[in-house]
């Protein structure tokens, strides 16, 4: 008994020896490698080809990456707590409403960069150019195969209409995707017409908000409603997943694209920002010209199914499948310049 | 003269120990909690008028009934195992703690990913035997799926502290009841439950903390909670004063639910009613009731372990070409040092704090015992955002510290350490480890360390000689439950942790927030493996002290 409460206790003591050793292990290799260039990074992306990609980068520039991954919201405040003495050189987050975010609160500061503006077209980065789009996705109409016709899609006004009572699902309204949808109606018609729209698909909604934008279709195809509201690459992530019956699902549903004659359909980015108190300027903004450029275009936007933002890049041969299409012309910062009042509205009319 | 008296008698190690782990605790909250009192905004207005009555009545909701099943669970639980024999009750006796092994939110993907349309079970119906079923009768995204997810994963708290005062404890009485001609049941309803009350709300406490605080579960079903709407106002409105009042109103909920136990139970105290205390003469149970009992038991651990696991072992085998890797290893290694590290340092500062209220009663070291439970009913995220600003400045006064030790060095070093991490962690757990450790003391009484005391010991020579050797049993306990939630642990590992720190628990969370839930199998396999063998080895350790 005693001899059981000694070993824990020295396995404890040692783990804390152990523990400060590593501390100190660490903070030498720091001085060692004061002269080793690095960029920081906080992202909330999580593939692991982007691991790949910031390697290749290494090896390119002799420059290291490193990265923290977190929820951006949170990366977001962190950044703003830490202030000035941030380590952290470039933020990636995966929403322009959250990149606008950190613009608001001073966490970002302007590029000038000819690649940069070469790569990356105007509408999808920042009017300051604080932030710049890497990758691109739609917020679309996704239906039934066996129950709907496409014919009988045609905008995101047309979800209002009463004969689609019962029939829509879409997730919550705390998703932020939904917020920048919102926020953009905001910008392009109005407060009032926005509140509408919203107000029309709670009266239309299927059941309660739940679960994530790949539940959505999958309650499509079990028949709890016809048309989902959801962002493209998820039907990309479900076509390649690996449980054959998520394939079964993603393969009877069909992408509409929906605004086509008028506004377009809402796009996002997921996108990159020089953290004002970057104290790796030069490097992060070699990484930003990197991640732009046509090399790792490719591969960064195929990680997530989405469409790459530099237009001199191909999307990959499933996007292409879906067709070509128009989409919002608003500047994404608009996005986040009304994202409050999106969520308000939200609750207003009661979409959970 | 009486006054130096006096200091002396208070101001013992334990006491100035004490008093600096509290003040550690309470200030990085502090200046959360100082928020509350700035006048209401605009966005307040908003919430207290569209959302605040949805959010209290679906915390109420969730919290009452979860409480409700789990006391009912974890009791009759932890009632049969030490009162019966039947079989296998050697293996439920510990397997009925491993649903704790199993985070919440992994547990709440798990059931939705396989009673949902592409899930196993439909999906036989459908192919093999072409019977489309209703969803809405396989839908666990809702309020009772909620419920039934916590419950399922979290009444082993109940069970476990219920279970180790019944074994210890009430030998005595339930023997003089048996004799007295009290049938089971009633000893069941009128000796155990009043006796083991003060286990039970222990244990219940912990059970509605963690469902206050959830939100893995509750943002993926959809359901309106303080936790969700905490996240809510501070991220996507950008108010942290709203979203504090928000916490303050969920601490105020805790703490009355609380007092208002605390009041209930008035001064009654139960401790060992003779010092030596004997295990319980356990009644064999034959035939149908023997069977009856073993099916309960199994129904419980199956629903609350073995489908869960099973269901992931299966996704591990669709996607382990693609996830298992050398890098796994060190996510493994990250996991287990800054886990067992952490609950190493929580057991030793809840044991000093908790010795200290014993040996010092007065109404400081009671507010001591009140203060620890702080962290734990925070969100997490709450707490992050407090420790962060806790350690800049922390850091901005030490830097003179920092440059003469390296000239080069930078400001911040603490700050982008792994020590933040883990002093995070100590706030947000000190709760679990001081409940038990509490528990243990109470259960000691005084009358050892006071024979001790008297016989000429100092009080920390007492410590070590006389209250350690009987306070190991709760010591194990909670360093187990520490050590398992640090494990599982997510908002905190995620918001504080350092440059390329990745655990298993982070790993899990990006694949299943990806919605790539078949591909968080395998770390969340790990994460259930490592706490199980710990649950099962603390266990035996735990045995052998009877």
């Amino acid at each position: 008994m005693r001899r059981t409460f000694v070993a824990l206790l020295l396995s404890c003591v040692m783990l804390l020896s152990l523990a400060l050793l590593a501390g100190c292990s660490g903070s030498q290799e720091e001085v060692a490698n004061a002269k080793q260039e690095v960029v920081n990074l906080y992202t909330d992306r999580h593939y692991d080809t982007d691991q790949q990609l910031y390697e290749l980068f290494t090896e390119e520039t002799g420059i290291k990456v490193n990265v923290v991954k977190g929820k951006s919201d949170e990366l977001i405040e962190r950044l703003a707590r830490e202030g000035k003495d941030t380590e952290a050189d470039l933020l990636i987050t995966a929403d322009a409403g959250r990149l606008h975010r950190a613009k608001v609160k001073g966490l970002l500061q302007p590029v000038e960069s000819k690649i940069l503006f070469e790569n990356i077209p105007q509408n999808l980065r920042d009017r300051d150019n604080e932030w710049f789009g890497l990758t691109v996705r739609g917020r679309v109409i996704v239906y039934s195969k066996e129950r709907v016709n496409p014919s009988q899609l045609s905008t995101y006004e047309d979800l209002t209409n009463p004969k689609w009572k019962g029939k829509i699902l879409v997730r919550s309204s705390s998703n932020i995707y939904n917020q920048s949808l919102l926020a953009s109606f905001i910008a392009l018609h109005g407060e009032e017409k926005a509140k509408e729209w919203a107000q029309g698909i709670v009266e239309n909604m299927a059941r309660e908000p739940k679960g994530n934008d790949r539940a959505q279709a999958t309650a499509v195809v079990a028949g709890e409603g016809d048309l989902a509201i959801m962002n493209t690459y998820y039907i990309g992530k479900m076509l390649n997943s690996s449980n054959p019956e998520e394939v079964k699902v993603a393969q009877n549903v069909g992408i509409f694209f929906p605004n086509q004659d008028s506004t377009g359909t809402h796009i996002n980015v997921s996108g990159v920002g020089l953290t004002k108190h970057a104290k790796n300027e030069e490097n992060a903004i070699k990484l930003m010209e990197f991640l732009s450029g046509a090399k790792a275009q490719k591969q960064f936007a195929e990680a997530n199914y989405e469409y790459p933002a530099n237009p001199a890049v191909e999307p990959s041969d499933l996007l292409k499948s879906w067709g070509e299409f128009k989409s919002q012309s608003i500047n994404l910062s608009k996005l986040g310049e009304y994202n409050s009042k999106a969520v308000k509205i939200f609750n207003e009319v009661g979409w959970k | 003269m009486l006054t130096i008296r006096h200091l002396k008698l208070n101001l013992n190690i334990w006491a100035v120990l004490s008093f600096i782990f509290i003040l550690l605790v309470i200030l990085p909250n502090l200046n959360i909690v100082l928020n509350v009192f700035n006048e209401p905004n605009e966005n307040w207005n908003h919430i207290k008028e569209y959302l605040l009555k949805d959010y209290l009545v679906n915390s109420v909701i969730l919290i009452t009934f979860t409480g409700f099943f789990t006391i009912i669970i974890g009791t009759s639980l932890a009632w049969m195992i030490s009162i019966y024999d039947f079989p296998l009750r050697a293996f439920f006796k510990w397997g009925l703690v491993l649903p704790l092994a199993i985070p919440p939110y992994i547990a709440a993907y798990t059931y939705q990913g396989l009673l949902n349309y592409t899930g196993v079970i439909q999906t036989f119906l459908r192919n093999s035997l072409n019977i489309s079923v209703q969803q809405k009768y396989f839908d666990v995204m809702s309020p009772e799926g909620a419920i039934f997810i916590f419950t399922m994963f979290l009444f082993p708290y109940v069970y476990i502290i219920t279970k180790s005062f019944l074994e210890k404890q009430s030998a005595a009485l339930i023997e003089n009841a048996r004799v007295l001609g009290r049938n089971s049941f009633e000893i069941f309803l009128y000796v155990v439950l009043p006796v083991s009350r003060a286990a039970i709300v222990g244990g219940v406490s912990l059970v509605i903390l963690e469902v206050l605080n959830d939100y893995g579960v509750v943002k993926y079903f959809g359901i309106p909670t303080f936790s969700t709407a905490i996240f809510k106002t501070w991220f996507a409105m950008g108010d942290l004063d709203s979203a504090v009042k928000l916490s303050a109103i969920l601490m105020c909920l805790v703490f009355s639910l609380l007092m208002l136990e605390k009041f209930l139970r008035g001064r009654k105290k139960f401790s060992y009613t003779t010092a030596k205390y004997s295990p319980i003469s356990r009644i064999k149970l034959e035939g149908i009731k023997g069977k009856l009992a073993f099916g309960y038991c199994l129904m419980i651990f199956s629903l609350g372990f073995l489908i869960p696991t099973l269901q992931l072992v299966h996704w591990a085998f669709l996607t382990y070409q693609s996830i298992l890797s050398i890098r796994l290893l060190g996510l493994i290694l990250n996991s287990l040092l800054v886990a067992l590290f952490s609950s190493s340092v929580i057991v030793i500062i809840a044991i000093i704090i908790a010795n200290n209220c014993r040996i010092n009663e007065n109404l400081l070291s009671k507010i001591y015992s009140k203060v620890t439970v702080i962290g734990y009913s925070i969100p997490g995220a709450v707490i992050a955002i407090g420790v962060i600003v806790f350690f800049v400045n922390f850091d901005k006064q030490l830097f003179w510290f920092y440059k003469m030790l390296n000239p080069n060095s930078s400001k911040l070093v603490l700050s982008t350490s792994i020590v933040m991490l883990i002093f995070a962690y100590t706030i947000r757990f000190l709760a679990i480890g001081y409940n038990s450790i509490e528990a243990g003391f109470e259960k000691i009484g005084t009358k050892f360390h006071e024979a001790s005391r008297t016989l000429g010991m100092s009080v920390t020579r007492t410590f070590f000689k006389v209250d350690l050797q009987m306070l190991k049993p709760a010591i194990l306990g909670g360093f187990l439950l520490v050590f398992v939630d640090i494990l599982k642990e997510l908002p905190l590992t995620l918001i504080l942790r350092p440059f390329n720190f990745n655990t298993l628990a982070t790993k899990s969370f990006e694949y299943a927030n990806d919605e790539m839930i078949h591909e968080a199998a395998i770390s969340s396999l790990i994460i259930i493996l490592i706490s199980a063998i710990s649950i099962y080895y603390f266990y035996k350790v735990g045995d052998k002290e009877d």
